[in-house]
Order: C-alpha cells, then structure tokens, then sequence
C-alpha cells in the first residue's frame, strides 16, 4: 500500500467542503435539492477525512435532514437572551446555539477595561 | 488554484467547465458543460440547461481550473467522490 499524505489529504478535503458549500448556496435559488445534495457531499468528505467544517458553513445546513438552510426562506433564526434558535423549516429540527463566543469576548473587554482604571 | 490543477484526480469536478475532447461514443466529442453532479461511474454535465450523464470510463475530458485547461482520462477519475481524495 502506497503511504497516504494525510496532510493533501485533509487540506483537499477542506478545500472541497468550502467549495461545496460555496456552490450549494450559489444553486439554492435554482435548485435546492441540488444544494442539499452538496451538502450531503460535503458532509461525507468531512467525515471520511475527519475534518471539521469551517466555522463560517457551520449554521447553515440541518444536521437531521441534510438541506442547505438560508434564513427567511426554510430556515428561522430567532434571538433570545441566552441563544441563539435556529430551527429547520423543512424538517422542523430545532438548533438552540449559547452565546459562548460572544460573552467570552464581553468577559476580555470588561477585564480590559478595568486594569485600565487601576 | 495551483493545487487544484495538479490533483484534478483527488479535486472538486462539480463546477467546473467541462468539455469531452475524446469518446468512444462520438455522439458526446465536443459537448462543453458544466459539471453538477458526481457519482463512482457518471458525471452529470449540464450543457445549456439541460442535463447529460457521461460515463467516466469512456471519455476524456478537459476542465478548466482558473485560467488552466486541464485533460484527465476519465479512467483515473472512476470512483465515488469522496474516495477519490485517497487515490
């Protein structure tokens, strides 16, 4: 067995993930069967080259029945005061995301701020 | 797109420009379309709006990565998608 670069390997895959994704949100309008089979695609990749999705495709698709989501059309994205509810049109499948990052950033700007005034 | 040029083998067919240069079938020498689709044997090309399945086996195409044509023998492309990342 000829030994496999894990390291082309992975980049290629994300690399193909981004561009899936890129393309499923460019045929949705057309044809959103053909996105969610994008989807389907990409998702594969990532699990067979165990690569994580890009932070920034992460939302938009539904982990339960694999469409491409986009907000107003089949998918809801709601804002309540501890997260984030995003919740698929298609399937119903309901996403609830904490504001981690969010108030991590908040916690660093306050702790800024006050060795500032001492 | 460096990397994509030189791997064509292991990268994304879908949404490249495609044109079938060479075929066993002479009715598809010439077709220029749009890669949609990929499956272990077929790619679905779609050639102005509609959509055409070509076996990989018996053709040779030639994509365009950036501003680079590249041709591949569709025999070293057969395979399911995501394996063709390992071969």
């Amino acid at each position: 067995m000829r030994k496999r670069n894990l390291k082309l390997e992975r980049r290629i895959a994300r690399e193909r993930i981004e561009i899936l994704m890129q393309l499923a949100r460019e045929v949705f309008r057309n044809d959103p069967a053909l996105a969610k089979r994008y989807v389907e695609l990409a998702r594969k990749i990532a699990m067979r080259y165990n690569v994580r999705f890009p932070r920034k495709w992460k939302r938009f698709f539904c982990k339960a029945c694999g469409s491409f989501l986009v907000p107003g059309v089949n998918m809801r994205v709601r804002c309540t005061k501890q997260r984030v509810v995003i919740t698929c049109l298609e399937c119903g499948h309901v996403k609830r995301i904490p504001y981690i990052r969010e108030k991590k950033a908040m916690k660093n700007e306050a702790k800024l701020k006050g060795e500032e005034k001492v | 797109m460096n990397l994509r040029a030189k791997y064509i083998t292991k990268h994304e067919l879908i949404g490249l420009e495609c044109e079938i240069v060479a075929a066993t079938d002479p009715t598809l020498v010439g077709l220029r379309g749009v890669v949609v689709d990929e499956t272990r044997n077929m790619l679905t090309l779609e050639i102005e709006g509609k959509r055409k399945k070509v076996a990989k086996a018996i053709a040779t195409f030639r994509f365009r990565v950036g501003n680079r044509l590249v041709e591949v023998e569709g025999k070293t492309l057969v395979a399911r998608p995501e394996d063709r990342i390992k071969r």
